[in-house]
């Protein structure tokens, strides 16, 4: 019967260095490929990129767990007829204790540092907090619309099942689908006239909830030119799937002034029935009879 | 042999250039908008499908329901003119959002309505928008852009009464498309949206362009 020898740990040591070391730049210019669909804005910008480093520092971690679990899988295994003995006695090692401690200490205060940098840079930190609210807060309940000068107001308003937007720069105008122009900061007014949906433009970086009653703000400047896609992102009924518009628009700025107009134009005859604009409705009736 | 060679030569260019125009001319082709039938669609719009006049479903297990009638699977052909006939027997309701009461995405950016006024005399003629508070119900497409108001019977009409719209919108390439009502006609539901307005066969349907 026979019983495994200890090997020297060096040729381990070697035998793990190697393919880590292959494992983690094949995996670095794999990440090199990734787009995040998310730029289409400064601040989904500035969160992609932040992902994208993260990816990059990640990576030899994540490599170096998965050759050290293949390796020892396969070197440290029980063989056919091998006697099962305990391993030998670990007695510790400062030098290598010292190293990861160290090494570790530095890869989590560099993702710490980079991930508080981009959230609390004056614009990523708007959007993601909107994200924030998304998940579980509460939004502000009432507020009144703030005037806030150069920025572009957008009013989304949910309902079963289909966004529609109100321009109060533009006289309160509704549209059904959404253009923006590029360069220009957005203040967000996201709310719904029936139940909770989620607004998301995922090419913009940014999701909100959308609940009735509620005035949930966030900015965000569109950065160049392109399409995106809404969505809602909380299943709200039968058509929830189909809640979903494809011809969202980041355009020039002249073409906006454009488009703004046309839609005015359009929609003048039933402008005078819209409600006047505020951060949110209590549109009725709320069912047929009531 | 330089004969030869030329006559050689010059028939692998002929053959190369036919091949090239050959695969180019089909490379180079772009389909144009493809014609098809004009597509009449007549449904019926109720308050209860189990008192319909035109389609009644009086074993319906919900007779109480609002729907369309005699389906709401419509199948039309790609790139066709769909004209629509809507028999609307349904007492206003009111929009949620007023908005949806301007007729969008039809061929003519208008509607035909055949109606009661006030006085219960029949007018007709062609509208744009109509009194929020005065719809029905709606008939919406929204991938295709296409949202009409349906004009509820006026409490004056006499008995048995019924609007009738009509109006014509395009359809695209193949696919499908779910049509909808934003007016909160499900009564008894949560904000009117759930019962029938969540049910095949009711106020939910598709259109199946194929």
């Amino acid at each position: 019967m026979a019983t495994r020898t200890a090997n020297p740990s060096r040729p381990h040591v070697i035998r793990v260095l190697i393919p880590w070391i292959i494992l983690t730049v094949a995996g670095w210019i794999a990440v090199s490929f990734i787009h995040f669909p998310f730029d289409l804005s400064v601040q989904g910008q500035d969160q992609a990129r932040t992902l994208l480093i993260m990816t990059y520092l990640a990576t030899p971690v994540f490599m170096g767990v998965v050759v050290m679990l293949v390796y020892s899988g396969i070197v440290f295994r029980r063989r056919p007829g091998e006697q099962l003995v305990d391993g030998l006695p670990v007695t510790g090692n400062t030098r290598i204790q010292a190293t990861w401690i160290v090494v570790s200490l530095i890869l989590v205060l560099s993702l710490a540092v980079l991930g508080i940098t981009t959230l609390i840079s004056s614009q990523a930190a708007q959007a993601i907090g909107a994200a924030g609210r998304a998940i579980g807060g509460e939004g502000e309940t009432g507020a009144a619309i703030k005037e806030t000068g150069s920025e572009l107001q957008v009013q989304v308003i949910a309902q079963q099942w289909y966004f529609t937007y109100r321009f109060p720069d533009y006289g309160g105008v509704e549209t059904t689908h959404l253009e923006l122009p590029a360069g220009v900061p957005v203040e967000f007014h996201v709310t719904s006239l029936d139940i909770i949906h989620s607004w998301w433009a995922y090419q913009l970086g940014v999701k909100a909830d959308a609940n009735p009653g509620v005035d949930n703000q966030f900015h965000m400047t569109p950065r160049t030119t392109g399409s995106f896609t809404v969505r809602c992102a909380e299943l709200c009924g039968i058509w929830h799937g189909e809640m979903a518009d494809t011809t969202g628009q980041v355009v020039s700025q002249g073409d906006f002034n454009t488009w703004i107009a046309q839609q005015q134009s359009y929609f003048a005859e039933i402008q005078k029935a819209l409600p006047s604009y505020g951060p949110y409705y209590f549109p009725a009736p709320l069912t047929k009879g009531s | 042999m330089g004969a030869r060679l030329a006559w050689v030569t010059g028939g692998v260019i002929v053959i190369v250039i036919a091949i090239v125009a050959f695969f180019g001319y089909f490379a180079l082709q772009r389909p144009g908008p493809l014609k098809g039938p004009a597509t009449d669609i007549h449904l019926e719009v109720v308050a209860a499908v189990g008192s319909a006049l035109e389609w009644p479903r009086p074993n319906d297990p919900h007779p109480d329901w609002v729907g369309y009638l005699p389906t709401t699977v419509l199948r039309v052909p790609a790139n066709s003119t769909i004209n629509m006939t809507i028999d609307q027997e349904d007492s206003a309701t009111g929009l949620r959002n007023p908005f949806w009461a301007r007729v969008q995405g039809t061929t003519t950016g208008s509607m035909h309505v055949k109606y009661f006024d006030d006085k219960g005399n029949p007018q007709e003629g062609d509208m744009t928008s109509i009194d929020p508070t005065q719809a029905a119900h709606t008939f919406a497409i929204p991938d295709l852009g296409v949202f009409v108001p349906l004009l509820g019977v006026n409490a004056n009409a006499p008995a048995n009464s019924m609007n009738v719209i009509t109006f014509s919108f395009h359809t695209p390439g193949k696919g499908v498309y779910h049509w909808q009502c934003f007016v909160p006609c499900g009564a008894k539901t949560v904000f009117g949206n759930g019962g029938p307005m969540q049910t095949y066969g009711y106020m939910a349907g598709q259109l199946i362009v194929e």
